[in-house]
């Protein structure tokens, strides 16, 4: 019994395969692969290639390959006081919202997902009109309150807002898991004499890890990436600026018009450890994504 | 001297008892208080001879509904946990216990935030203080009454069920949860919706008068009109025409009714022409109306290119091949990278001439071809604009959507491709009849969210085009900080939050998506 679907495989193809037929999918299938590949990957390659020219060379007719490519605009990108600042901001940001997403959502998730009350349904309804809620649409609404908090142009301003993103696909993802649980766990912990908040902590909770790690990770990567309210809420306050916002208004050690190597230096150098990130957690994060697609 | 020790225990019990149902009684005042003095408040303005309409905005633009209506709730909710404390019930106690652990929470999060912003402004020492101090103190005075309850607890009367522990317990677990659906999510939706009916604005200082315009703002936004346009005569009384054969026609303004003049109606384009006359479609926020249409088009095109590449993606990869891992995580890498950062790359892949990749090639293969070498200005045009959106929105979602596809291709056991090989249906019938089925839940889930993704499109068009041509959440973005309308800007976000509530409503119809 082969585990290939007989649809899309590649080798078990027609009624009556001959040699070439053969070899001729396999090329075809070969050469589609490579095509995805070029596809998703080219524009990488060509920032990286940007990045390594100088001034001159950028504005040239482009070539595959860079002449005389030179570290250069790195050297800039991180003489750049905006940008480096941008990484640390970020990196605060998207840390502190994604520890809130993760302390508040498992809370919620372990509510939703374990115990009985009345109003659960309701709340599940609320937390999923959430993970659809049109952030854009609440800005000026968001804008006020933020500047009536005097918290207009800070970094709180965003690790205050950023759980409206985070948080509903967190209680959500987790609150499928924590219903895929066994029930003999709280039954058990309850005779052994643990209090609700004990059996929540001390028992689910670390059962749960494989499923923080990955919604963890996937609310950290929106909060890093996130771009409206970053820049809405910091635009006034060079210093409180994320990355996005600072690769967006990018402007260039030296005075001139349009610093493109230099912002794609700075565009491979946040791109590199979400590559990273992205490798070593490719199936958690596969999983995450389509757990509620699939299942849902 | 000669009181016995049970006796004075059971006095300091009751004493405790009253100190702590009296903290709650003053709880539950003070909220009803906030309440109530939210409406007198409005009421005096009544009195002062405002009309009503302009009292009733100024509550809601003062206290909104949401936060009255929590006032009013747990004012009264806590008022009867009172009596019901004082009456020594132990389930009273037990939520009174949780409360106080609340507020222990909250005034230790008040002194952390006093602290810090004491340190930050630095006031003279005693000023800036005080807060925190007075913070600290009631922290230790509600930590203390929890305490009492927990060793207390057997003073109360009657018994909490299985249930009951339960849903206390999970109604504790939902409190941030409810604290960030109120403060981040519903409150901002009102602020949004009531300052959409005024004339609200940013620059003009928060004690400025703002005045209720009722539904102004949407009229402007939604302006729109259809005329017909005759044509200029010349002498003989046909139709005149210029240098180039054209018929020409006045401008509208000058031809139609005063309101199309007064209400500042411009044309946005011509529908139709026939003869010497011409259907012209105008509106009164021009800007507004084409980020409409922008955004329609945008989604509707990305999101069905998107669809189409997705499935014929997941298909060719859902087959078992060296390298399929890697290959699905490089497909993971457009997805995770900000949108900001592949709004960059593009630009430089799309740049105007021969200096960007995609002309170099473009020219490249005219040269081979024989023909002239001419650039296209990707994102000079207004129509190619668009079309870049499209381009780079297709390169950073398809890669995500073959994945949940793929995923849930995988769920299809193989078996039924065997038996459908065995009964001869050819790989098209097996396509259509088969995978298209049974993928349809999962197409329906990653439509929904591709498509409510797609309608509040802001960081490509933003970093992109910036004001060179809206999508409709980079015009209300604009509206609000550059031109500091906050009452506009809010009626924009309420048109946003309606279309992409219709979506929701007509995907919910169409495909039946449901919660659990």
């Amino acid at each position: 019994m082969t585990t290939m679907t007989a649809a899309q495989s590649p080798a078990s193809g027609a009624q009556h395969p001959g040699q070439g037929w053969r070899v001729a999918r396999r090329v075809g299938f070969w050469f589609i692969i490579v095509l995805i590949l070029f596809y998703t990957l080219f524009p990488f390659y060509w920032a990286f290639n940007t990045s390594l020219k100088n001034e001159n060379e950028v504005f040239a007719t482009a070539y595959l390959f860079s002449q005389n490519p030179s570290l250069r605009n790195y050297e800039l990108v991180f003489q750049n006081e905006r940008f480096v600042r941008g990484l640390f901001n970020s990196t605060l940001v998207a840390g502190g919202s994604t520890i809130l997403a993760l302390g508040v959502g498992s809370f919620a998730a372990y509510a939703l997902g374990r115990l009985k009350f009345r109003g659960r349904l309701l709340m599940l309804y609320a937390v999923l009109a959430m993970t659809m809620f049109p952030q854009i649409s609440i800005l000026s609404g968001l804008f006020s309150i933020v500047r009536d908090l005097g918290l207009f142009g800070s970094l709180s301003s965003l690790v205050v807002t950023y759980p409206l993103i985070t948080l509903p696909f967190t209680v959500w993802t987790l609150t499928t898991f924590f219903k895929g649980l066994p029930s003999e766990l709280e039954q058990a912990a309850l005779v052994d004499g643990a209090t609700g908040f004990q059996t929540f902590y001390l028992i689910l909770l670390p059962l749960t890890a494989p499923a923080l790690v990955t919604t963890g990770l996937l609310s950290f990567i929106s909060a890093w990436n996130e771009y409206l309210f970053a820049l809405t809420f910091t635009t006034i306050n060079p210093s409180a600026q994320t990355v996005p916002v600072a690769i967006a208004l990018f402007s260039g050690q030296v005075q001139r018009q349009d610093p493109i190597a230099e912002v794609m230096a700075a565009s491979v150098i946040v791109t590199i450890p979400l590559i990273l990130l992205v490798l070593y957690f490719q199936r958690r994060i596969v999983e995450g994504l389509t757990a509620g697609a699939v299942k849902g | 001297m000669d009181y016995s020790s049970t006796a004075r225990a059971r006095t300091s019990i009751s004493t405790q008892v009253y100190l702590i149902a009296g903290l709650m009684l003053l709880l539950g005042v003070g909220a009803l208080w906030l309440f109530v003095t939210g409406i007198t408040d409005a009421l005096m303005h009544r009195a002062a001879g405002a009309d009503f309409g302009a009292v009733l905005l100024r509550y809601l633009h003062v206290n909104g509904i949401i936060l009255p209506l929590i006032e009013l709730g747990l004012g009264l909710y806590l008022i009867r946990l009172a009596a019901r404390f004082l009456r020594r019930d132990l389930r009273a106690a037990m939520w009174v216990r949780q409360l106080l652990l609340w507020g222990v929470v909250a005034s230790t999060v008040f002194v952390v935030q006093a602290l810090g912003s004491a340190l930050a402004t630095q006031m003279a020492a005693t000023e800036a203080y005080m807060i925190p101090v007075i913070g600290v103190i009631l922290a230790l005075t509600l930590t203390y009454a929890y305490l009492w309850i927990g060793s207390n607890i057997e003073k109360f009367e009657g018994q909490e069920t299985l249930a009951e522990s339960s849903a206390r317990f999970a109604w504790n677990l939902l409190v941030p949860t409810l604290l960030v659906l109120v403060f981040v999510a519903l409150r901002p939706l009102e602020k949004t919706f009531i300052a959409s009916l005024t004339d609200q604005r940013f620059a003009a200082g928060a004690d400025a008068e703002v005045n209720f315009v009722g539904f102004d703002n949407y009229a402007k936004l939604l302006g729109v009109r259809w005329d017909l346009v005759q044509c200029t005569t010349d002498d003989t009384g046909a139709c005149a025409v210029d240098e180039s054969g054209a018929t020409v026609f006045p401008r509208a303004r000058d031809v139609l009714d005063e309101t199309y003049r007064d209400l500042r109606y411009r044309e946005i384009s011509t529908w139709l022409t026939l003869g010497g006359t011409k259907l012209i479609f105008s509106a009164r926020d021009t800007n507004f109306i084409g980020s409409i249409g922008n955004t329609l088009m945008f989604t509707v095109v990305s999101v069905t290119i998107e669809l189409i590449l997705g499935i014929f993606i997941a298909m060719v990869i859902n087959s078992k091949f060296p390298g399929r891992g890697l290959m699905r995580a490089a497909m993971l890498v457009p997805w995770a990278i900000p949108t900001v950062v592949s709004a960059k790359l593009w630009t430089v892949i799309l740049r105007d001439n021969s200096s960007g990749i995609l002309n170099a090639g473009i020219n490249l293969i005219q040269r081979t071809l024989g023909l002239p070498e001419e650039s296209i200005a990707w994102l000079a045009r207004p129509e190619t604009q668009i079309i870049a959106m499209i381009a780079i929105d297709v390169w950073k979602t398809t890669p995500f959507m073959a994945l949940i596809l793929l995923a849930g291709l995988q769920t299809i056991p193989a078996d039924i491709y065997e038996a459908a090989d065995v009964d001869g249906a050819n790989r098209i019938t097996q396509f259509l009849r088969l995978t298209i089925p049974l993928l349809r839940p999962t197409i329906a889930v990653a439509l929904v969210f591709r498509t409510l993704d797609a309608v509040r499109v802001f960081d490509v068009f933003q970093v992109v085009l910036a004001q060179k041509q809206y999508s409709m959440a980079t015009y209300n973005y604009y509206t609000l900080t550059n031109s500091q309308q906050l009452g506009y800007a809010s009626a924009v976000g309420v048109v946003i939050f309606v279309i992409i509530l219709l979506f929701t409503v007509a995907y919910v119809r169409i495909l039946g998506v449901s919660a659990e």
